[in-house]
């Protein structure tokens, strides 16, 4: 990031016009959905473009939460997050040690077969997963929502990128230290690799709590629902009894329902955005 | 930017694992062991449904009953079938709507803030990035909302200033771009660190030493900014046409694949084929819809690289 170069010239006043715009158009309906939801109802529609804070009301959040079984979503969503997320942050850093440090007989093979699976969209496998989860007597099951996809090609390969790019010599002395594989792996590499497995936390914690085809798929009954499920059926609900709506209500149910998912992820983004930018930038390295 | 995070795409052969004496001496086990979770969670969710699917896309199994194989009919169906081909042209329609402005707009914005010499970049890049992290059914419901035809937000601003308003989400001809919107609106800031990357991989002396030939800053543009982020951009190209042809949630939750099916993209139809039971049809769709997806990523891979070397 820091290429200082005498060459850059200083951006005029359009160029800032041209990324406020962009700017403004990205983050203002974020901020319109959240505020738009403390509103009472009749203002939403009323006078969208007005937020005074004096009338801010939690009316919305309350029939909201008393029309979807938002609580419930929320703790299977945490506890999908938990779960599967644990399961990528122990077992892909270790494969990605695995490729990046050792060359045994059949790495390019396996390695080949990793990033072919990379190119192996989702909806292929969703009608023969849904079929075996049946097999198995799966459906309606916390493992359908957290074993399929839960060790991931993808962080496989970001991670082997990250532990490349620590030196062998630092490996070679934890050995010298009698250090067993494993130890090294745990002792050595891992503090090494801090900011990376950071990164990888804020991607995984991300793409699972807002992953939605899968558990749509996979969930049917209610106690089971994530919380990105549990959304979509108030918006079908809203969207198939239009005509004859109270709309002021009925929108602040979906705006309270959406500003309430958002915050827990859009929280985690500021705290720790810049790892999680710089986790994209690293992960772009698969071009 | 930490280094150990960092690492450009074009030292990827330095950065290749060096063998280590130590470890080639005998053959151990243990990395077979690191690696083995992944693979033994692939074959069971990833492997086996696959084998699976392409043996009910030959039969006509309705998910209960005697599955009976029916050879190539499926596949002969759902290629005679306007349904089928309409679904695959509401994509193509929104592949064209998002992929160009999304990679010449990124381009543009990512070229701004790699100048060293902006201020402000931080916050640019936190504002882009940020519906990238927002939960896709939550904003889709957003969009229920600000673009609704009577009361919606975008249509109020349309009116404050005179102008009639739009039926953004009910009319064939504006539900695709509505949505087309949506799907920008979310990945363009994520684009756009694509591309910033890419960016910042060029060394910047590389630039010095055109300005010093003297080079104008359009020249240096066309011939060395873009080449150099070719790749970044290829990248992109195959990420994004993957994500447009499987879309799924936006056309499910903001408009049900309608109004008369103009939303229904390759990703609902297939889905259609699931509440239908008609999971046979639907085995064979998604193979159909993963060839015509690998064929695009290929086309326009292909296309960038000659159009430079």
């Amino acid at each position: 990031m820091k290429h200082k170069s005498l060459s850059q010239p200083r951006p005029g006043p359009l160029q800032y016009v041209f990324l406020a715009g962009l700017a403004v158009l990205f983050v203002y309906p974020i901020w319109w959905a959240i505020s738009s939801s403390l509103k009472p109802p009749n203002e939403i529609v009323r006078a969208p473009l007005s937020f005074s804070p004096g009338s801010a009301t939690l009316h919305n959040y309350q029939a909201m939460f008393h029309d979807v079984p938002i609580g419930t979503g929320f703790l299977n969503t945490v506890l999908v997050v938990v779960v599967k997320g644990a399961l990528t942050m122990c077992f892909c850093p270790l494969a990605g040690y695995a490729f990046a440090k050792y060359r045994f007989p059949g790495r390019d093979l396996l390695f080949g077969v990793l990033m072919l699976t990379l190119m192996l969209p989702t909806l292929v496998l969703i009608i023969p997963l849904l079929l075996q989860m049946s097999q198995l007597g799966w459906v309606n099951t916390y493992q359908a929502l957290i074993l399929p996809g839960s060790i991931d090609a993808f962080s496989i390969f970001w991670m082997r990128q990250t532990i490349a790019a620590v030196p062998d010599e630092l490996l070679d002395a934890g050995r010298v230290d009698g250090a067993g594989e494993f130890g090294i792996f745990a002792r050595i590499v891992v503090p090494v690799i801090r900011p990376g497995i950071a990164a990888l936390g804020v991607l995984t914690t991300m793409n699972i709590y807002n992953d939605f085809v899968w558990p749509v798929v996979a969930v049917n009954d209610e106690s089971h629902q994530t919380l990105q499920v549990v959304l979509s059926t108030l918006a079908q609900n809203v969207t198939g009894n239009r005509i004859g709506a109270d709309f002021g209500s009925v929108w602040g149910e979906l705006l309270a329902a959406g500003s309430i998912a958002m915050l827990p992820v859009l929280l985690l983004f500021i705290l720790l955005q810049r790892h999680f930018i710089n986790g994209i930038l690293a992960g772009s390295v698969k071009g | 930017m930490t280094p150990a995070t960092l690492t450009p795409p074009r030292n990827e052969e330095h950065t290749a694992p060096a063998p280590l004496r130590t470890r080639r001496r005998r053959l151990s086990l243990t990395p077979y062991v690191f690696v083995a979770p992944f693979y033994v969670v692939f074959a069971a969710f990833g492997l086996y449904p696959l084998v699976f699917a392409l043996q009910l896309s030959f039969t006509n199994w309705k998910g209960a009953g005697e599955a009976r194989f029916i050879g190539l009919d499926n596949y002969t169906y759902l290629l005679t079938s306007p349904e089928f081909w309409a679904s695959l042209g509401n994509s193509a329609v929104m592949w064209l709507l998002i992929v160009p402005v999304q990679i010449v707009g990124g381009l543009a914005a990512a070229v701004l803030l790699a100048n060293a010499r902006l201020r402000l970049r931080g916050m640019f890049r936190v504002a882009f990035i940020a519906p990238f992290v927002t939960p896709l059914v939550a904003m889709a419901q957003v969009w229920i909302v600000v673009f609704d035809s009577d009361y919606g937000l975008v249509n109020h601003l349309l009116r404050l200033v005179g102008l009639p308003g739009v039926d953004w989400l009910t009319s064939t001809t504006w539900a695709k771009p509505t949505l087309a919107l949506l799907f920008l609106w979310k990945t363009t800031g994520f684009a756009v660190i694509i591309l910033l990357a890419g960016l910042q991989a060029v060394p910047s002396d590389v630039y010095e030493a055109a300005a010093l030939d003297g080079a104008s800053r359009r020249r240096q543009f066309w011939s060395l900014t873009l080449p150099l982020v070719r790749r970044s951009i290829a990248f992109l190209i195959v990420v994004q046409t993957l994500a447009v042809f499987q879309m799924f949630a936006e056309p499910f939750v903001v408009t049900q694949g309608g109004p008369y099916g103009s939303t229904t993209t390759g990703g609902l139809y297939l889905y259609n084929h699931i509440t239908a039971s008609d999971l046979g049809t639907g085995a064979a769709n998604s193979f159909l819809l993963v060839l015509l997806v690998f064929a695009l990523s290929l086309l326009s891979v292909r296309l960038l690289r000659s159009r430079d070397e």
